[in-house]
């Protein structure tokens, strides 16, 4: 029980980490047909200069946590600037994006080590703190990581629900062609697209440090894989898909490890376990868990 | 002809460096319905891209007369300010949002012009749909083909447009919707819409049209009232077939 507990806690915070990636994720690659390979890095930069901020200059949390979320979305739009958007406007192929954004992906990660210097980090919060439930102990940084996890991505959901950008964002995302002829500004769709990873990716970095304890400047680029798995398995370019695909994910890979299940398979083993779900769930469902069969009218 | 509400004069447009349209010229006066025929490949479609910066126009004039006596360039409007300034268009295939709400996609239609509040303007279109009405939380995804059409329809008009640019609207719809939809093309036009619309069903079609214009080649072929092109034997006879 105590075991079954912590896992299913250990679930809930790793999925709504990888549903806040994947979202950003989704709506780039939703509107811009981007795959951000540098989603990763994104997010290990939001933590790093979080941790800059609070740790390094001893300036409160909340306000580095701010300086982190400023600091993505300008380099997101700066990045969108100088090279997505000529690549887009010379009708750049998939391919050249592709290798594009793995390239950024590798200048972050080392432009990371340069100026922040290698070894790891962490935030100073107490993380040897627990509290008793169930017969469990969970860390106190994880609770308090899932309350704001979870609230972000309530605010998220609302957002993408009842705001005019939230709608047309996903207008956008689901047929560009269309958004494109029925009234939506395409560039304003684009740069608060920039916005939204930004918030996201620097936010999920941050938590991932946290319950983390120590992460260094690997820490996003390994979580890349299952946030695209979580994409996929939430149905490309639905962004209330990509929440749903990282939820399930984050919770199917901490239970994995249950012992009363196969005596618990290895933990290095999560990211196979996300893609072996990714791999059985689109058997099932090809056009994933939100999709809808494609039909001609 | 007096001032017609939306013109193309001498419109030669294509895409990249190859010319599909050359020298189109189409009038539509206000309120009318204007169909355009041809055979596959004509260019019909390619006429309201270039409306929309889709296919690039490289000659000729395309100009919207507003009610109020301005007359506004459209080659010189940004494509998404076109809904603002009272055009709107659905095009031929893909025309929904199917992973948002019946709902969310009459929203993503709605711009705030005309003064007329978004939940009014939604009120009546549901009042006029009400299959849409039901289903307004369903994912537009889960229409049927015909239930589509109607939200496509549905989601220009939120805009409150002066004049509806429609690339066949009864493709692929069953024969009895096929009637269903040109009578309420036929509603809408007479609650005060103009209508420009591209048609292969071109008999049906013409017989509710005011005026039509056969494209061929890219090239204006033939024009007239919708009625008499939709029985005259020479363009029966070349451009219908067996329709
Ligand atoms: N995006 C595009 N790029 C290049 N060529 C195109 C493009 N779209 C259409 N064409 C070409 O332009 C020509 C006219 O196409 P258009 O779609 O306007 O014809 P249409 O009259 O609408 O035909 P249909 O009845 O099949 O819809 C065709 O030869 C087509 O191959
Ligand atoms: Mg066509």
């Amino acid at each position: 029980m105590a075991e079954f507990v912590q896992l299913l806690f250990n679930g809930l915070v790793t999925g709504s980490i990888l549903a806040m990636a994947a979202v950003g994720v989704s709506l780039v690659y939703g509107v811009l047909k981007l795959v951000n390979f540098a989603a990763g890095d994104f997010m290990t930069l939001g933590a790093f200069i979080a941790v800059f901020f609070s740790v390094s200059k001893g300036w409160p949390l909340i306000l580095s946590v701010l300086l982190a979320i400023i600091g993505i979305c300008a380099l997101g739009l700066a990045l969108d600037m100088v090279l997505w958007k000529r690549l887009r406007e010379n009708k750049a192929g998939t391919l050249a994006f592709f290798l594009v954004a793995t390239g950024v992906a590798l200048i972050l990660r080392q432009a990371i080590l340069m100026i922040f210097s290698s070894g790891s980090r962490k935030y100073a919060i107490d993380e040897i703190a627990t509290f008793p439930l169930f017969g469990a102990n969970i860390a106190t940084a994880q609770l308090i990581v899932l309350l704001l996890a979870s609230s972000s991505i309530i605010t998220l959901g609302l957002f993408m629900a009842k705001t005019t950008i939230g709608k047309d964002m996903r207008a956008f995302s689901d047929n560009p062609s269309l958004a494109a002829v029925s009234g939506i500004n395409v560039n304003r769709v684009v740069r608060y697209v920039w916005i939204i990873n930004g918030v996201l990716s620097a936010l999920a970095g941050i938590f991932q440090g946290m319950v983390q304890g120590r992460f260094d400047s690997t820490m996003g680029w390994t979580l890349l894989l299952p946030i695209f798995a979580a994409v996929v398995l939430g149905t490309i370019g639905d962004a209330y898909g990509a929440l749903l695909g990282g939820m399930v994910l984050g919770l199917v890979m901490e239970m994995s490890t249950w012992s009363v299940l196969f005596g618990g398979i290895p933990s290095s083993y999560k990211p196979v376990v996300a893609f072996a779900t990714l791999g059985l769930v689109l058997l099932v469902k090809p056009e994933g868990l939100l999709g809808v069969k494609a039909r001609s009218i | 002809m007096t001032t017609p509400l939306f013109e193309l004069k001498g419109v030669s447009a294509g895409y990249g460096d190859v010319q599909i349209l050359n020298d189109v010229s189409i009038q539509v006066p206000a309120n009318a319905i204007v169909t355009i025929v041809g055979p596959n490949g004509a260019g019909k479609s390619t006429i309201l891209k270039a409306i929309y910066g889709i296919a690039k126009v490289s000659q000729g004039d395309i100009t919207l007369h507003k009610l109020s006596g301005e007359a506004i360039d459209v080659r010189k409007t940004k494509p998404h300010n076109l809904a603002d300034i009272g055009i709107a268009y659905v095009p031929q295939i893909e025309n929904i949002f199917t992973t948002l709400t019946i709902d969310e996609n009459l929203d993503v239609g709605y711009k705030g012009n005309g003064g007329v509040a978004s939940e009014e303007r939604k009120e009546k279109l549901y009042k006029q749909y009400p299959d849409l009405a039901i289903r307004k939380k369903d994912r537009a995804g889960t229409l049927s083909g015909g239930q589509r059409q109607m939200l496509a329809l549905a989601r220009a008009l939120m805009s409150g447009p002066d004049i509806l640019l429609l690339d066949e609207p009864s493709a692929g719809l069953a024969p009895a919707l096929v009637d269903q939809l040109f009578d309420e093309l036929v509603r809408i036009n007479e609650t005060g819409a103009t209508i420009l619309m591209v048609e292969q069903n071109a008999r049906r079609a013409l017989e509710i049209s005011n005026y039509g214009y056969v494209l061929d080649m890219g090239k204006n072929r033939h024009e007239g009232e919708g009625k008499a092109l939709a029985v005259d034997p020479e363009i029966v006879g070349i451009y219908f077939g067996k329709r």
